[in-house]
C-alpha cells in the first residue's frame, strides 16, 4: 500500500544569517492510512511546525512531503485542493482557531455548504436550493452527534465563549469533519482540557478512525496520553527538531532504547503513589537544553546524556537505524540494550 | 533581623509544637459579578499539619487558587472571604490571619507564609534584576545587611540547583521556565517561612524540568521538612509529593486522606472518577473513563450534592440533600451518601480499568 503520508528528509528553517535555527531538520516519515502515529518532544523541539507543514500551512525549506505518493509541491491545482481538504489540522487552542463571532451553525454551516456547492459544480449535479440547505442541516446535526455534542439543538445557536473547554475543542473537530479528512493532524488537541474530559475526546478521536478510517498524527507532549492514544499504533520521539527514536508503541515504552526516550520516560510524574517511588531516573548530566541557535555537534543529546562515548557522539550524527524488536533508534551506543523503567 | 545561613529551622519538627500551624476553619470566598456571586470556595476546613505535605486536587475552577490566594489574603478586591476563620501558629502563638492589620499581613506572607504563583512569571518584576528584587524583599522586611542577604539567596540558589551568576542579574523574561520557577522557589525561601504555598508548580513545564522541580520539592519535604501545600489538576503531583491528598470539587473538600487511601481506596466518586480518567505511562495498557458532563455553573450552583449532575451512583436523596465530611477510615473522610457503592464498584471491577497486554 502507498503511505498516505511520507516525509523525505523534511527540514525546516525560520529566521535567516546569525538568527538562523533549524525547527526540524531532515526527518523521513511514511505513514499508512489508518495508522495512528504519535509525535512526542519537549515544547521547542519541532513538533508543531513538522504537523503545519504535513497540512500545508508552511512549505518545508528543504525535503518533500507526499500525500498518497504525490509531492505536494508539484500537484496541479485540484489535486492541490483536495489534499488540503483531506489533510485537516486541529489546534491545541479551540477558543484562538474558533470565531467568536459566529455560532457553532455557522461553523458547522458555512464549510458544509462551501464543500456542497463545489461537489455539485464538478459533478455538474442540480437539486434545489431549498432541499441542499436541508441536507446540509441535516449532516451539520450528524456531525455534532459524532462529535457528541447532544442534545444537538442545545448547541447549534452558541457561540465559542459560552461553550466550556471540551466542548470548544468537539466543534473545532466537527468543523474539520466537514470536508471529510482522510488525515487529521491533533497537535496537543487535548492538553487544554480537563483531566476528567479529556479521555472522551480521545475516545472520540479513535471513533473516528475506527469509523470513517481517519489517520492521526498525534502530536504531544504527554507520554502517557501518547500510550493510551497510539497504543495499536506508533511513537515518534523529537529532540531538537531530529527525530531520535521510534517505534511501535508497546516496545517504546516497556524497551525504550534512545537515552533521551528513558529520560523521558522515567521522568514522567506517575498518578499512582508506589509507581512514583519505584521508578528509576536517568541522571542527565545536564539540566539544561541547549539552544536551537547553538546546537551540539554530533549527537545533539550528548552534553546531557549519561552514556555519552567521548570522541564519538560529540562529532558524528548518529542514523536512525532499524532494530529488530521494531522501530529504529539514533544511538549507536545503546540501540542494543534492552531497558525498562521500572 | 538576623538569618542563619542554615537552609531553615524546619529540621525538627517537634519544635514546632505539635499544634498545626493553620487551621481553615469553614473557609467560604465568593467573587463579585455582573452576573451574581461566585461561589469560589464553599467552607473549607482543613488542618494543615507541621512538616506534611498537602495535596489539594481537583478540575479547573474548583476553587484551588482562589483558596491559596485566600490564605495569603491577595485576593481581587471585588473577592470577599466570609464567613470562615484562618488561624494561624507559630511559636506557641495564634493569629487570626483574616483580621491581620497590612503590615502585619505583609511579614505574615513572606516571613510565615510564602506562596508560589500559578503563573511564574507574573510574579516577577520585569524591570528589576532577579537580585534588586530578593533585595527589595529583603529590605522590606527590615533585613539591611546586604552581605547576609546576598550570602543567603547564593546558597539558596544553589539548593536549587542553579548557577546563581547565570540567574541573579537577569531579567526574570531571561529566564527559561524552568529556572524561573526554581527562582521564585529560591526567592520564597529567602525569609525562612514556615509554610509554603506552591500553585501548579509544574503545569506548563516541559517533562524533564518538572521532574528536577519534583525533585527539588521532595528535597523540601524530607530533608528540610518544609510545611507544604500544594495546588493541582494533576494527580501526579499528589502522588509524587503528598502526605495527603484533599480533593476538592465545586469550592469544597470532598474527600481528604493519607495519599495512599486517596489512590488506592478512593471513597468519592469524583475521586475515583479522576483516578480513572488518568493514564499512566509505565506498565501495560489500561482502558480509561472519563467523568460526564462538566464542572456546575458557580453563580448557579446544583441543589443537594454538587456533583450530583455528573455522578453514576447518584441517588434521589444526593439531588436534595448536601453530604457532609464523614468519617470512612482512619484520617481517611469523604462527602458522600453512598461511598459504599464506591467501594463495590472498586472491589468487583478494580481501582483502575482493566489491563490489555
Ligand atoms: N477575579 C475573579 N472574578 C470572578 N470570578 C473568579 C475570579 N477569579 C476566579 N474566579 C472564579 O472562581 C472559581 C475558582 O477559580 P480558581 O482560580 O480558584 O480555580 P482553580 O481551581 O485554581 O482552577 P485552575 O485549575 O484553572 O487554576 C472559578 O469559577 C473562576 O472562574
Ligand atoms: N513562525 C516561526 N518563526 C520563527 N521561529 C519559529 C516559528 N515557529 C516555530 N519556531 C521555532 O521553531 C522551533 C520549534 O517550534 P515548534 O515546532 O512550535 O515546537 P513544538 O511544537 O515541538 O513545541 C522553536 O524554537 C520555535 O521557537
Ligand atoms: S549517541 Fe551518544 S550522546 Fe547521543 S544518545 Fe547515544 S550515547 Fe548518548
Ligand atoms: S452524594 Fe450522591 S451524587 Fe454526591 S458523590 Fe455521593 S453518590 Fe454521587
Ligand atoms: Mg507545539
Ligand atoms: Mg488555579
Amino acid at each position: 500500500m502507498t503511505p498516505i503520508l511520507q516525509l523525505r528528509n523534511v527540514t525546516r528553517y525560520f529566521g535567516s544569517g546569525r538568527d538562523r535555527v533549524t525547527a526540524v531538520d531532515s526527518i523521513s516519515l511514511d505513514i499508512e492510512p489508518g495508522e495512528i502515529v504519535c509525535l512526542v518532544g519537549e515544547s521547542g523541539c519541532g513538533k508543531s511546525t513538522t504537523g503545519r507543514m504535513i497540512v500545508g500551512l508552511l512549505p518545508p525549506s528543504d525535503g518533500q512531503i507526499l500525500y498518497q505518493g504525490q509531492d505536494i509541491s508539484a500537484m496541479d491545482k485540484p489535486d492541490y485542493q483536495q489534499y488540503r481538504r483531506a489533510v485537516q489540522i486541529i489546534h491545541q487552542d479551540p477558543y484562538a482557531s474558533l470565531n467568536p463571532t459566529q455560532t457553532v451553525r455557522q461553523m458547522i454551516m458555512t464549510p458544509l455548504l462551501r464543500h456542497q456547492s463545489q461537489r455539485s459544480a464538478q459533478n455538474g449535479s442540480g437539486g434545489g436550493r431549498r432541499s441542499r440547505r436541508r441536507d446540509v442541516e441535516r449532516r451539520a446535526a450528524e456531525l455534532l452527534e459524532i462529535v457528541d455534542l447532544t442534545p444537538v439543538a442545545e448547541f447549534l445557536d452558541k457561540y465559542p465563549h459560552q461553550l466550556s473547554g471540551g466542548q470548544r475543542q468537539r466543534v473545532s473537530v466537527a468543523r474539520a469533519l466537514t470536508v471529510e479528512p482522510k488525515f487529521i493532524v491533533a497537535d496537543e488537541a487535548v492538553s487544554m482540557v480537563d483531566v476528567s474530559i479529556r479521555v472522551s475526546l480521545l475516545n472520540m478521536l479513535s471513533r473516528l478512525k475506527e469509523e470513517f478510517d481517519v489517520t492521526f498524527l498525534f502530536i504531544t507532549h504527554d507520554l502517557a496520553l501518547a500510550k493510551y492514544f497510539a497504543w495499536e499504533g506508533r511513537i515518534t520521539v523529537m529532540y531538537l527538531g531530529r527525530i531520535v527514536e521510534e517505534g511501535p508503541t508497546p516496545r517504546l515504552i516497556t524497551d525504550s532504547r534512545h537515552p533521551y526516550t528513558q529520560a523521558l520516560l522515567g521522568a514522567v510524574p506517575e498518578a499512582d503513589p508506589e509507581l512514583a517511588k519505584k521508578k528509576t531516573h536517568i541522571e542527565l548530566r545536564s539540566a539544561e537544553i541547549p539552544s536551537l541557535l547553538n546546537l551540539p555537534a554530533g549527537c545533539t543529546f550528548h552534553p546531557r546524556c549519561p552514556y555519552i562515548a567521548e570522541g564519538e557522539c560529540d562529532t558524528v550524527v548518529p542514523p536512525l537505524e532499524r532494530i529488530s524488536e521494531g522501530g529504529s533508534v539514533a544511538c549507536p551506543v545503546r540501540m542494543s540494550e534492552p531497558t525498562q523503567i521500572i | 533581623m538576623s538569618q542563619s545561613t542554615d537552609l531553615s529551622w524546619h529540621q525538627n519538627v517537634e519544635e514546632n509544637g505539635r499544634q498545626p500551624p493553620l487551621s481553615l476553619q469553614d473557609v467560604h470566598v465568593s467573587y463579585r459579578t455582573r452576573k451574581g456571586s461566585v461561589q469560589a470556595v464553599r467552607g473549607v476546613t482543613l488542618d494543615l499539619q507541621a512538616g506534611e505535605s498537602l495535596a489539594l486536587i481537583g478540575e479547573s475552577g474548583s476553587g484551588k487558587t482562589t483558596l491559596g490566594l485566600g490564605i495569603v489574603r491577595l485576593l481581587v478586591d471585588t473577592a470577599e472571604v466570609s464567613p470562615g476563620k484562618i488561624i494561624y501558629r507559630r511559636d506557641g502563638r495564634e493569629v487570626d490571619v483574616l483580621s491581620l492589620a497590612d503590615g502585619p499581613m505583609r511579614e505574615f506572607r513572606w516571613r510565615d507564609c510564602a506562596m508560589v504563583f500559578q503563573s511564574a512569571l507574573n510574579a516577577f518584576n520585569p524591570v528589576l534584576k532577579v537580585w534588586d528584587q530578593v533585595w527589595d524583599t529583603a529590605k522590606a522586611h527590615r533585613w539591611n545587611n546586604r552581605e547576609e542577604v546576598r550570602e543567603r539567596f547564593l546558597d539558596l540558589l544553589r539548593f536549587v540547583q542553579l548557577d546563581p551568576s547565570r540567574v541573579i542579574d537577569a531579567y526574570a523574561h531571561e529566564l527559561s521556565g524552568g529556572m524561573r520557577q526554581r527562582t521564585l522557589l529560591a526567592i520564597s525561601l529567602l525569609l525562612d517561612p514556615q509554610i509554603l504555598i506552591l500553585d501548579e508548580p509544574t503545569t506548563a513545564l516541559d517533562i524533564l524540568t518538572q521532574r528536577t522541580i519534583i525533585d527539588l520539592l521532595r528535597k523540601l519535604k524530607e530533608d528540610l521538612h518544609f510545611t507544604m501545600l500544594f495546588i493541582s489538576h494533576d494527580l501526579a503531583i499528589a502522588a509524587e509529593l503528598a502526605d495527603r491528598v484533599a480533593t476538592m470539587y465545586a469550592g469544597q473538600v470532598v474527600e481528604l486522606g493519607p495519599v495512599e487511601d486517596i489512590f488506592y481506596r478512593p471513597r468519592h466518586p469524583y475521586s475515583l472518577g479522576l483516578i480513572r480518567a488518568v493514564p499512566t505511562v509505565t506498565g501495560g495498557f489500561e482502558e480509561l473513563s472519563s467523568i460526564p458532563g462538566s464542572p456546575p455553573d458557580l453563580i448557579n450552583l446544583p441543589t443537594g450534592c454538587k456533583f450530583h449532575p455528573r455522578c453514576p451512583y447518584a441517588s434521589e436523596r444526593c439531588s436534595s440533600e448536601e453530604p457532609k465530611l464523614e468519617r470512612v477510615g482512619d484520617n481517611h473522610f469523604a462527602a458522600c451518601w453512598h461511598t459504599d457503592a464506591v467501594q463495590d464498584d472498586i472491589e468487583r471491577n478494580g481501582l483502575r480499568g482493566k489491563k490489555r497486554s
